[in-house]
């Protein structure tokens, strides 16, 4: 894996140095999602698409891929996940506005080549649900293979956790932390309290907002003043005042989603996207008019009490209601339903009759306008970058996989070389333990001379797991 | 849309919409259902097939089946697929409502081994787990006493023998009416070697460390349990010679166990414990199923040479190690097919006990047979069951399970427009249905 | 000044207690092998001592009269050896520190469940900065494991607290000497920081929260210097600052040692420390040999751990490894191969090995895969002391340098070979008689390079 990393990382230097390869993904269906679905091309150019249709020129020099009978989908957003970092929540505290997931980021997460295999190339990589306010977020493309840095996703614009309900109350009612020791309750411990952290929070905010202008003002009259001291905690919630950063609330009832749009009108500030918003069905009207996007599952309900009135219609209920709505997969670790949106969002034609374009919509170009990144990605329009997918069979279809998938116009996962590569990939590990096992063997021989093992015999002997013997 | 399609299908949602919950031993239905493409599983697709259903049994099949007497109900499913109905075999579903509040949970019992405890007296009709499960072509469910997994912080398993599984029919006024098998299993989790540590350090879990303890901990449990057995067999030995014994209710559960008449259903996701599981099964000389097979590297070809039937759990999952191909989960099915090994879907929860179907189409693309996929969650769920006589395929004489589809049963776009438990037909309204249609017409 | 002058403060400040009592023997060490490391290796070289300090060193120096000479023959001289990162000389309990407000517990640790703890509030309840700690105000000469590491060869260590996330300002000490003010050489070697959390409970309980509290109290130090200026000019218009130890502590840091060993762990924290303008250390670095490129470019050294991870001895033996940490394992040592094939400063440290002299054996592993033996020694010696800013007075056999010697008969990464003597500050020690190894101080902590 870090060899592979190195290798890409090379055959990415390369690409920078010289204008990228022309690329024509050549008689596919092409599903761009804002401009139709039609069998056509898309062709490729230092990273962007620089043209789509029935009919397309074939730039000098390029590489034809000839995909007749596949499917090509603009590469997949997952607008909610929480995997390639080596750390999620800050959950000590109820406002956590201080710290950024981007600090966490760990490009070696097998995640993302996870990620890759199932045709998601952008992602919105957020901090837990731990507090009311959490951690800033940042906007990652499945770059695998490059460092931290390379995987961020400059152009989107940045962003913050809001979390409601069951999730930021949970530690008012104290208990123990991993350890055993006991911890006393944090506020909050209800709805209403969540509420309050919130509006406490911009209170200071604002607070901290005048304090700075006042600073600034006398500053430029020439008057010399100590200036407010500079709070990190505070900074990204003044940004959200400014309509400078983008607010991610993770919300799951009704009441709570009202509540929170009703705090965001009271401030002048829009929520951004409502993280799950599984309720968000019954108050669609009210999100359409704040102008909130809605970020949800496809069929998760029932796992805790908020989740009860859960319904795999929602997404369908926010789309037909005028509500900007995708699909999330809020993975963790090696990543799981990150890898399969497309049939997530294929569920929504079932649940609530979205047609194919509405469906794809969900895992595109929708979560692309909720992230503020729909100029860059999202959809297959000449100028975009070119994050495309291609797939063997209809992408919203159990029986579909992913065969190809680019980035920036870079090919970053080719399943036949995946396939390909396993038995090279076994062998290595294989090598790798056998030499492990030969050291191991020489410096034992180094060590004692006798060449027995009593501890093991011992071992074989006491153990007897599979002796009969009756309760005594 | 065609013209008869819409006439039909306003026809059936009058029918759906009048239908009384579907209960079981009422007799059942009488009906024929016919234009419709057939999918027997025991058999090829038939086109503009019929089948008639007699007093809830599936009475004739084929291309040219008549009414026999006027009065009966006629469906014309022109435009319409009929599958047998699924089973789902490993679920809580009606057991379990809300997953993180344990009021509502009635899984997993106190007690290292509670073979006496049944499953299906604690199923609740009235979960709105049923009708949601049942509303995507799902008939009937395996319901486990137990999730897999529960360990003790010493890496022990809280459990060995959670209880019987039973087997149950997603319809009916009560549980008794919806059973169909008491005891269609024992319930068994195998002792795994549970090397897992955590560490303070870096506040992760360490996989492989502190292996000696936890070996000692499975030696330790799989002595009991050989032990248990052992105890229960002497129990059965003697009253089968006349011999007086105190009566005990666990040993009695494990008699159709020990008689080869119920399958020991051990829980054993990898090689090691699937091989520890078979050998002991063995030699105990019980009839044996695998569940929740995960990573079972070389012990596929002894699973295989056995001849033992596995019940696999959702394939729509990530993979078990970093290292491990992306398509592993994906490919588990398919692997297990070409081996020759029978098996079939459990999802060992509630909340995706719905989503069954995708645990089988999951596997298509990556190498299994879509033939192979269907027969899982039905006729091979059947047989693993003991219960394909009656149930897992359409064919004259087994009991009028049955779905009526709008497309293929397993992909995600498709809508279970009817659904027949025993020839009655089922609501498919379901908490879900009901408040997307109220809150749509919210104005 | 004059010698009578001289002669006369050095009387006085030794009375006072100032300076080592007894002065050390004017000595010479002729005909060894003598590794210079600044310089060439010299075959039959000799070596003066006067007062603590090298005299002269070279080949075919005179010896003056009256001084005890050593007869080197077959011996080999080396600078005194440095462990870069250690805990040796304090006592392993750290004399409570005055609680600090709220936050200055460290839940978890061997606490028999007190009542709960308040909450943390944030940074501004400075949890865990222990800036005000001083390694210098707690070495102790009495502290068995100096001996120790003395007869393995070492002659001076960095050591440093080591609780809580800023743990406190660790200190260059000689493993010699009568009290622990005369043993510390530098008492501001660096501030140690750890990212080690412990979850929830109590912030900063996360990798990034420990991130951004540094952060702010870098933030907030540079504020509460500028607010203290600008109360002495002018009190009356100006708040007064409240007083704060943990962030006059911070001021005081001059260096900053962060903990990264893997690849991610070091890019990320190359980044992270070129936030603060204050110089830093990476420590750990185990898998420095795939950013051997990005440390060189960014000028910083690293503090090696040479405790080469190895397959668990209590592992499942079925369990498969993953690449990666197979990888690591197979790696590891070649780590410091390509430090010094790249030209990047690097020291090493005994963390986490059981025996000081295990720090030796773990080198002699990265020689048998192409280390240079001269780059080894180096490691142990002018490359510690240039990492700490101390390549004037340390790390080398040159003239006016510590008279800081490890002797020993055959090379020192000779299994066979043995110490047989040592020089700090110019005064000679004996090896111990080798003992059981005793465990080390504070043995059963890990150490801290997690992340």
């Amino acid at each position: 894996m870090n060899a592979a990393r190195m290798l890409i990382a090379a055959a990415l230097a390369c690409g920078v140095a010289h204008a990228q390869q022309a690329i024509v993904l050549q008689n596919a269906t092409v599903h761009t999602v804002t401009k139709g679905t039609f069998k056509g091309s898309v062709v490729i150019q230092d990273g962007l698409i620089t043209d789509v249709g029935a009919q397309v020129l074939t730039p000098a020099g390029a590489k034809v891929i000839d995909a007749s009978g596949k499917h090509v989908i603009p590469g997949i957003i997952d607008c909610h996940t929480h995997i390639a970092l080596d750390s999620i929540n800050e959950g000590s505290v109820s406002v956590s506005s201080m710290v950024t997931v981007r600090d966490a980021i760990d490009p070696e997460s097998i995640a993302i080549y996870h990620d890759l295999a199932g045709g998601t190339t952008t992602v919105n990589a957020l901090h837990g649900s731990a507090n009311a306010i959490g951690g800033l977020n940042v906007v990652l493309k499945m770059r695998w293979g490059k460092d931290a840095e390379g995987l961020v996703m400059k152009e989107a614009k940045p962003g913050i956790k809001f979390a409601l309900g069951e999730n930021p109350k949970r530690q008012g009612q104290g208990g123990q932390n991993p350890f055993g020791a006991s911890l006393s309750p944090r506020y909050p411990g209800t709805r209403m309290g969540v509420e309050d952290v919130i509006r406490q929070a911009f209170t200071e905010a604002r607070q901290y907002q005048a304090a700075w202008k006042d600073y600034n003002s006398h500053e430029a009259k020439g008057e010399s003043a100590l200036p407010p001291r500079k709070d990190l905690k505070l900074e990204p919630l003044v940004e959200v005042l400014e309509g400078k950063r983008l607010v991610h609330a993770h919300c799951y009832r009704a009441d709570e989603i009202l509540m929170l749009l009703r705090v965001a009108d009271e401030f002048g500030f829009k929520i951004a996207t409502l993280q799950h918003v599984l309720e968000g069905y019954k108050v669609a009207n009210e999100i359409k008019a704040h102008g909130a996007g809605a970020s949800t599952f496809s069929d998760w309900w029932g796992y805790k009490i908020e989740a009860y009135d859960a319904i795999p219609h929602n997404a369908a209920v926010l789309t037909r209601k005028g509500v900007l709505t995708s699909l999330n997969s809020d993975d963790v670790g090696n990543g799981d339903l990150s890898t399969r949106l497309n049939t997530e969002a294929g569920k929504t034609m079932k649940y609530g009759g979205l047609n194919e374009e509405e469906a794809l919509a969900l895992i595109t170009i929708n979560p692309a306008r909720q992230l503020g990144i729909d100029r860059y990605v999202g959809s297959i329009e000449v100028g975009k970058q070119a994050d495309l997918v291609v797939y063997d069979k209809d992408p919203l279809s159990m029986y579909s996989k992913v065969e190809r998938v680019y980035i920036d116009g870079t090919q970053y996962f080719d399943r036949e070389a995946d396939v390909a590569a396993r038995s090279r990939k076994d062998a290595e590990k294989k090598g790798l333990m056998e030499k492990e096992k030969a050291k191991e063997k020489s410096s034992e021989k180094a060590a004692d001379k006798p060449g027995d093992k009593p501890a093991e015999k011992q071992e074989a002997k006491g153990a007897k797991p599979h002796q009969g013997g009756s309760d005594e | 849309m065609n013209r008869a399609l819409i006439a039909s299908l306003a026809f059936i949602v009058v029918l759906a919409a009048t239908a009384a919950p579907a209960s079981a031993e009422e007799g059942g239905g009488s009906f024929l259902l016919k234009n419709v493409t057939l999918h027997p599983v025991s058999g090829p697709k038939l086109d503009n097939a019929s089948v008639l259903v007699v007093d809830g049994r599936i009475a004739e099949v084929g291309m040219k089946v008549a009414a026999p007497k006027t009065k009966l109900r006629v469906i014309d499913g022109k435009g319409l697929h009929v599958w047998p109905g699924m089973i789902n075999s490993g679920t809580t579903v009606g057991l379990s409502e809300i997953g993180s509040i344990r009021e509502t949970n009635d899984t997993g019992e106190l007690g290292i081994f509670d073979p006496q405890l049944r499953p299906i007296v604690a199923l609740n009709p009235e979960s709105e787990y049923i009708p949601v499960v049942r509303a995507n072509g799902i008939t009937m469910a395996a319901l486990l006493p137990a999730m897999p997994g529960g360990r003790r912080s010493d890496g022990a398993n809280t459990q060995l023998i959670g209880g019987q599984i039973s087997i149950a029919h997603l319809a009916g006024w009560t549980w008794e009416e919806m059973e169909v098998r008491r005891a269609g299993g024992m319930h068994l989790s195998y002792p795994a070697i549970s090397a897992v540590s955590f560490d303070p350090a870096t506040f992760s879990t360490r996989r492989g460390s502190a292996y000696p303890k936890a070996k000692q901990q499975h030696d330790l449990q799989v002595q009991e349990l050989s032990g248990f057995f052992d105890d229960a067999r002497a129990y059965w030995t003697a009253k089968k010679a006349g011999v007086a014994v105190k009566a005990d209710l666990k040993f009695e559960a494990m008699i159709p166990v020990l008689d080869g008449k119920v399958p020991l259903v051990a829980f054993a996701s990898h090689e090691r414990e699937i091989k520890e599981a078979i050998e002991f099964a063995e030699r105990q000389n019980v009839k044996l199923v695998l569940a929740n097979v995960i990573k079972p590297r070389s012990a596929l070809e002894l699973i295989a040479k056995k001849k033992i039937p596995v019940i696999l759990g959702r394939t729509q999952v990530g993979t078990d190690e970093e290292d491990d191909p992306y398509d592993e989960p994906y490919t588990l099915p398919a692997r297990l097919n070409e081996a020759g090994v029978k098996f079939c879907f459990g999802t060992f929860d509630e909340q995706f006990a719905r989503n069954l179907p995708y645990q089988a189409s999951q596997g298509v693309p990556f190498g299994l047979p879509y033939d192979a996929a269907l027969r899982s969650v039905t006729l091979s769920a059947a047989e693993i069951w003991g219960i394909d006589k009656d149930y897992g395929s359409i064919e004259a004489g087994k009991v009028a399970d049955l779905v009526v589809t709008d497309g293929d049963l397993l992909e995600v776009k498709t809508d279970v427009k009817m659904l027949f438990i025993r020839g009655s037909e089922a609501d498919l309204e379901t908490k879900h249905t009901r408040l997307y249609k109220k809150y749509m017409a919210r104005p | 000044m004059n010698k009578r002058l001289f002669a006369f403060t050095a009387l006085f400040l030794a009375a006072a207690g100032l300076l080592t009592a007894a002065s050390p023997p004017h000595l010479a060490i002729r005909g060894a092998r003598v590794f210079t490391v600044s310089g060439a290796v010299l075959e039959h070289g000799t070596v003066l001592l006067k007062d603590g300090l090298i005299e002269a060193v070279g080949e075919g120096i005179a010896i003056p009269a009256g001084v005890t000479v050593i007869d080197g023959t077959g011996l080999n001289v080396y600078p005194g050896l440095i462990d870069a990162l250690s805990a040796w000389g304090i006592p392993e309990t750290v004399p409570a520190a005055p609680a600090a407000p709220a936050a200055a517990a460290t839940p978890g640790q061997g606490q028999q469940q007190p009542p709960p703890q308040p909450r943390v509030r944030g940074p501004e309840d400075r949890p865990n900065a222990f800036t005000w700690v001083k390694a210098a105000d707690l070495v102790k000469p009495s502290e068995k494991q100096i001996e120790t590491a003395r007869s393995a060869g070492f002659t001076t260590a960095v050591t440093f607290p080591k609780q809580g996330i800023l743990a406190g300002h660790g200190a260059v000490i000689n493993l010699g000497g009568e009290t622990g003010g005369e043993m510390v050489l530098d008492p501001a070697a660096g501030l140690y920081t750890s990212v080690t959390t412990r979850g929830f409970g109590t912030f900063p309980g996360s990798l990034m929260g420990v991130m951004a509290y540094l952060r702010q109290l870098w933030i907030d130090a540079a504020y509460y210097k500028l607010a203290r200026e600008a109360y002495a000019r002018d009190p009356v218009t100006n708040p007064r600052p409240a007083y704060d130890r943990a962030l006059e502590g911070l001021l005081d840091t001059h260096r900053l040692l962060l903990p990264a060993t893997s690849r991610v762990q070091i890019e990320r924290m190359l980044r992270f420390g070129a936030e603060f303008k204050t110089p830093f250390v990476l420590y750990g670095g185990q898998s420095a040999y795939e950013t051997v490129s990005e440390l060189k470019r960014a000028g910083v050294p690293v503090i090696l751990n040479v405790k080469w991870p190895l397959k668990e001895k209590d592992s499942d033996p079925e369990e498969i490894p993953s690449m990666k940490t197979l990888q690591l394992r197979d790696k590891a040592p070649t780590t410091p191969v390509a430090l010094a094939a790249a030209g990047v400063p690097f020291a090493v440290c005994s963390e986490g090995l059981d025996a000081p002299k295990d720090v030796i054996k773990a080198l002699k592993k990265s020689i048998d895969l192409g280390l240079k033996p001269a780059d080894a020694i180096r490691a142990l010696t002018l490359s510690a002391a240039e990492i700490y800013g101390l390549s004037g007075r340390l790390g080398s056999i040159e003239k006016g340098k510590l008279a800081n010697l490890t002797i020993t008969k055959g090379d020192l990464f000779d299994d066979k070979t043995t110490v047989s003597m040592i020089f700090v500050d110019g005064k000679k020690y004996v090896p111990a008689p080798e003992a059981p190894t005793p465990p080390r101080q504070g043995g059963a902590k890990s150490p801290e390079v997690g992340q």
